[in-house]
């Protein structure tokens, strides 16, 4: 009987969905974003590789990743941003402004429930709306493109909790607020917050730097990159079933709002608890084609072997390029392959064109079982010799070749701006119609 | 605000609850459906407490001038609750006949009339099985027949021996369906019974509920 009634509940969810302008509007503008950013990676992607007679990129700077899917499915991370959650609001806003909601909270079924038939309903919005993503996907092969299956996967997962930390975010704001504008704002707000943090703590290390790393769109950079980090996955689901629990507490209207405040409060704590625990899994798989996030194999045998806390100090500003390609070259893939590893910013000045830098600066300094080394440079390489030899560890053989071929293909994007332009949104409007008659 | 409202129904019993605008009819049953949370007191049900949660088990509040669905159609709406209560489609058709709701099954709620989307409102409540029902102004909204079909329907159905708690503002609706009545006042109860007992506290030889209401309050 429960798992009937809840059956119908999802049916009803899945009816107001469709019943949802916010939602055929995400279908038709996403696949129209999606569209545009195929074509437009499509393009430079052929261009890269001599389209147009000029000299073409070295074959292995050029992947599919890269090249075509990120710049294509970033119109997910757009839509997660500025289409998702109206959808997700309106879930929520339109009962809640209708008095539905004194209806739904008196049917069977707990609120828990409730609250689930609509998270499992925003989530089936979501992954409909991916249909333009996987049709580019589709077109990308048919023009002989390459796509490496898990690499491909690893980015659809980084969306799919994206667009669920976004439905929730969107949903436990609609509960709280009074009406769905509000929420709107509060959702938007919470958003931009994350872009300020994002900004802010790039390259300032410490908590502020860790605590940046989790928010959705820095999040989603590493799935991104072909890197499934388990604490990234598990702090978005923690976070995510978080925002629907708050949902679940302030549509509960029959309690006080001291009693709803002091329930957030401890699901508050809990989730505090339960992702500072997840964000300490330091397990994570490169699942990249060309293994952008990790080091030769023999070089991470080797960095395996060291036991003794490495501690690097780097005396570089935020703003300086040289301390993005550390981070991005060396610093990413040591954190995997390091198992003690200590990154200290020490850098106190910024790179202002009228500022004298501070002493060191410039310098990146490894100490290792009580010695130390001072360098300057950035270059994979370079590093893991400064290591090794701190280490005193033999450097690895190195191979010339890193078995990652590379693929060019100088292809136009046939049909896309049909498919995009014309075919998706008239799919959308007619199935819209028809959705409306029954 | 309710300072200190008690009352009681039995079974099969009409009570209704009658007050002016803002003598909190709304707030009392919305407290009671466990819908509002209330700083003290406590609901008796077949003499043992029914805390808060368990309220929707026993009973079912239908509130006054909500548009629930208003993108749905008339008959998704009520088939919904039918298969919801897992009520047999003769009990959906036992109301659309005298609720008049045939001719507007295929209209979506939204589109409705007042009336029309009072009369959908009652069908909702109706075919919830719950023995106490709840009903926020059941007749507002409705004209002169409607509101004496609507009467005949509740009337069969407390003879089936559901409870019925009315909040009515139109005196003279109430004295004709209610068995007892409460008195309601700025939150405070001002007095409980039958039309009779009314009167005798109210002093009056004679005299419908509007002068009882006039003279107690």
């Amino acid at each position: 009987m429960r798992s009937l009634s809840f059956v119908r509940l999802l049916a009803k969810e899945l009816r107001e969905l469709f019943a949802s302008r916010a939602f055929w509007l995400l279908l038709l503008f996403v696949g129209i974003l999606v569209g545009h950013g195929f074509m437009t990676a499509v393009g430079l992607y052929a261009e890269m590789s001599g389209s147009g007679g000029g000299p073409a990129a070295l074959p292995q700077g050029l992947n599919s990743l890269d090249g075509v899917l990120v710049p294509t499915w970033g119109a997910y991370d757009l839509a997660a941003t500025l289409l998702f959650p109206f959808v997700a609001i309106r879930v929520i806003s339109s009962e809640k402004e209708s008095g539905a909601l004194k209806l739904l909270l008196q049917l069977p079924g707990t609120l828990i429930s409730k609250v689930s038939a609509k998270a499992l309903v925003l989530l089936f919005a979501w992954i409909v709306s991916w249909v333009p993503g996987i049709a580019a996907i589709v077109l990308w092969r048919s023009y002989g493109g390459h796509v490496y299956a898990p690499e491909t996967l690893n980015l659809l997962l980084g969306h799919l909790l994206r667009g669920l930390l976004s439905g929730g975010l969107a949903v436990a704001a609609a509960a709280l607020a009074e009406s769905a504008a509000s929420a709107a704002i509060i959702t938007l707000a919470f958003t931009v917050g994350t872009w300020a943090l994002d900004f802010v703590a790039a390259g300032r290390g410490g908590f502020v730097q860790q605590l940046a790393s989790y928010t959705p769109t820095a999040a989603l950079r590493s799935f991104e990159q072909g890197l499934l980090r388990w604490n990234a996955l598990v702090v978005f689901v923690l976070l995510s079933c978080a925002a629907f629990g708050v949902a679940v507490i302030w549509l509960n209207t029959g309690h006080t709002i001291r009693a709803r405040v002091l329930r957030t409060l401890l699901l508050l704590v809990f989730t505090i608890g339960a992702v500072w625990i997840g964000a300490g899994l330091r397990a994570s798989r490169d699942v990249s084609e060309n293994r952008r996030n990790s080091f030769p194999a023999a070089d991470e045998a080797a960095l395996r072997a060291v036991n003794q806390p490495l501690k690097i100090t780097i005396f570089l500003s935020p703003e300086d390029p040289r301390l993005t390609d550390f981070e991005q070259n060396v610093l990413r893939k040591l954190r995997r392959s390091v198992s003690k590893l200590e990154v200290d910013y020490a850098a106190t000045s910024s790179t202002g064109l009228f500022e004298s830098t501070e002493e060191h600066y410039g310098e990146i300094w490894y100490e290792l079982g009580g010695q130390k080394v001072v360098d300057r440079s950035t270059i994979e390489e370079v590093v893991l010799e400064q290591i090794y030899k701190l280490a005193s560890v033999n450097a690895p053989e190195r191979s010339s070749d890193d078995g990652f071929p590379g693929y060019p293909l100088a292809a136009q994007p046939k049909h896309a701006a049909a498919i995009f332009y014309i075919l998706w949104p008239m799919v959308v409007i007619v199935t819209w119609w028809l959705a409306r008659k029954f | 605000m309710l300072w200190d409202v008690s009352f009681g129904v039995g079974t099969g019993e009409v009570l209704g609850l009658i007050g002016p605008n803002g003598a909190g009819k709304t707030t009392v049953l919305e407290c009671v459906a466990g819908l509002l949370p209330s700083d003290s007191g406590r609901i008796l049900y077949r003499d043992r407490p029914l805390s808060s949660n368990r309220r929707k088990e026993a009973l079912f509040y239908l509130p006054d001038g909500i548009l629930p669905w208003a993108q749905q159609t008339v008959r998704w709406v009520l088939t919904f609750f039918e298969k919801l209560y897992a009520r047999t489609p003769e009990t959906l058709s036992a109301l659309t006949g005298p609720l008049r709701l045939e001719e507007v099954s295929r209209s979506r709620v939204a589109t409705l009339s007042k009336g029309e989307r009072k009369r959908v409102l009652l069908a909702l409540g109706l075919l919830t099985p719950h023995p106490l029902l709840l009903l926020d102004e059941p007749f507002d909204g409705l004209d002169l027949r409607q509101t004496r079909d609507v009467m005949s329907l509740l009337r069969r159905e407390s003879e089936t021996g559901r409870t019925l708690f009315v909040s009515i503002h139109q005196l003279v609706d109430a004295e004709k369906v209610c068995d007892r009545l409460v008195l309601l006042n700025a939150g405070e109860r001002v007095a409980e019974g039958t039309l009779a007992e009314l009167r005798a506290q109210a002093n009056l030889q004679n005299g419908g509920l509007e002068e009882i209401f006039l003279a107690l309050t």
